[in-house]
């Protein structure tokens, strides 16, 4: 059972409630049924084993341990529970994947080290013998259509403004997880599919890591 | 249990790396790294490369792309940047992360 | 019996809201309501909808169109415009109501 703060007032969605729209409030939301749309808190939700979410989220902390498609900033903590299954992308200062969860997406965390330098990514390097893993099955039926939850546009955290805008173009895999074929259609990263029309950056992404401490010779 | 090759915080290495140990790195490797078993990155470690292993841990700085046939884990320590994909995918509370996650993730039907 | 559903006052729904449990409004919904069960409106709640459902209580505001299968009852705390079409209705001294009833029994 997830820890809510005590006295904090709680919107319970029960879970034969279906709800397709905007929801917004300034108080904790647990849902136990569905909501398709956008949610926007100045606290907590909580998905519970039975919510299934498809929409964007704007929030302060978030507790996967249902399903959620869509994207989600927080402007704390996004956790996803074993039970959790998620496919969207994440921008959140924190992010917690407990060992069971299911995910898929791109998490931005903001910059990797502060007042690093940055550092080369690898250049592909094609080596006989060395490929990526079998292309697998598109994971779920796969709808036409990119996935996008309904009005509400899947590159932004919804009503943008107090989250981190997850605006890093995907950095270009490295061949040994670009898969083959187009991945399943879970939402994508900002610019689409991460395949198009996005030249490797050479240099790499402006990536940072923390300085590494000098070596005594 | 087999022996582990150690990469000690002095050492600092570039190239291809391929083993059927686990491996434990303390210092810096740049290239890549293909391996059978697990992959440590310690606190000191700071990998440049795309790493192919069964299981990885990270507990250092990881650039690159990592592919597990098993798990992938970031502890609270972790500096990382690079794709993972991964059956399973553990991020610790304090780890911080950029890039893609893969993991075959099962949806209700019809909800995409 | 299922549970209930609890709209928070701070909640602000604007959207289809369907369901086959009670539903209490303690906050706003815009948009639509069909429910298996019973529709509370509290009296810090606002509906702008229009309302399918058994038995709509309105202790709050309401704006829209009821259908209910057994009754409407208007509080004096409540507040309602729109049309009511139910078997049964109940409005209390000190309600305010503007609209149609339809009592006509199908």
């Amino acid at each position: 059972m997830i820890d809510k703060k005590m006295g904090a007032e709680n919107t319970i969605i029960g879970d034969t409630i279906i709800i397709r729209g905007n929801v917004q409030g300034d108080e904790d939301l647990t849902i136990k049924g569905r909501v398709e749309g956008s949610i926007t808190l100045t606290r907590d939700l909580f998905i519970e084993n039975s919510g299934i979410v498809k929409a964007d989220v704007n929030v302060q902390n978030i507790f996967i341990s249902g399903v959620l498609v869509g994207n989600v900033a927080a402007s704390q903590l996004v956790e996803i529970s074993a039970d959790g299954r998620m496919v969207g992308n994440i921008s959140a200062p924190r992010v917690v994947i407990i060992d069971g969860a299911s995910y898929r997406g791109r998490i931005e965390m903001g910059e990797a080290a502060e007042g690093a330098r940055p550092v080369m990514r690898p250049r592909p390097v094609s080596r006989p013998g060395m490929r990526p893993f079998p292309p697998r099955p598109a994971p779920a039926p796969a709808a036409p259509k990119p996935a996008t939850p309904p009005g509400a546009p899947p590159a932004k955290p919804a009503s943008g403004g107090e989250a981190k805008p997850s605006e890093k173009p995907s950095g270009p895999g490295g061949p040994l997880l670009k898969p083959p074929e187009a991945k399943g259609p879970g939402v994508k990263p900002p610019e689409g599919k991460p395949s198009e029309g996005k030249p490797p950056t050479p240099g790499g992404p402006s990536v940072t890591i923390k300085k590494e401490e000098p070596k005594k010779p | 249990m087999p022996e582990a090759g150690v990469i000690g915080k002095g050492i600092e290495i570039k190239g291809e790396l391929r083993g059927e140990e686990d491996l434990i790195i303390e210092g810096r490797v740049e290239g890549t790294i293909t391996l059978k078993k697990h992959l440590i990155v310690e606190t000191t470690g700071v990998v440049v490369a795309d790493v192919q292993t069964e299981n990885i841990t990270i507990k250092g700085q990881m650039n690159g792309n990592m592919a597990a046939t098993d798990k992938v884990e970031f502890a609270a320590n972790a500096r990382v940047d690079g794709d993972v994909k991964s059956p399973r995918v553990v991020i610790e509370d304090g780890a911080r992360f950029r890039g893609n996650v893969e993991m075959e993730v099962d949806l209700p039907p019809g909800i995409l | 019996m299922p549970g209930k559903t609890i709209i928070g006052k701070t909640i602000v729904i604007e959207g289809e809201i369907e369901g086959a449990e009670d539903l209490v409004v303690q906050g706003t919904i815009k948009g639509n309501i069909v429910l298996k069960e019973n529709l509370l409106v509290e009296p810090s709640g606002l509906v702008e909808a229009d309302v399918q459902t058994q038995n709509v209580d309105v202790g709050g505001e309401l704006k829209g169109d009821i259908t209910a299968t057994n009754k409407v009852e208007i509080r004096k705390e409540g507040k309602m415009i729109g049309d009511i079409r139910a078997p049964r209705i109940l409005i209390a001294d000190g309600a305010l109501f503007k609209g149609s009833v339809d009592m006509e029994r199908r």
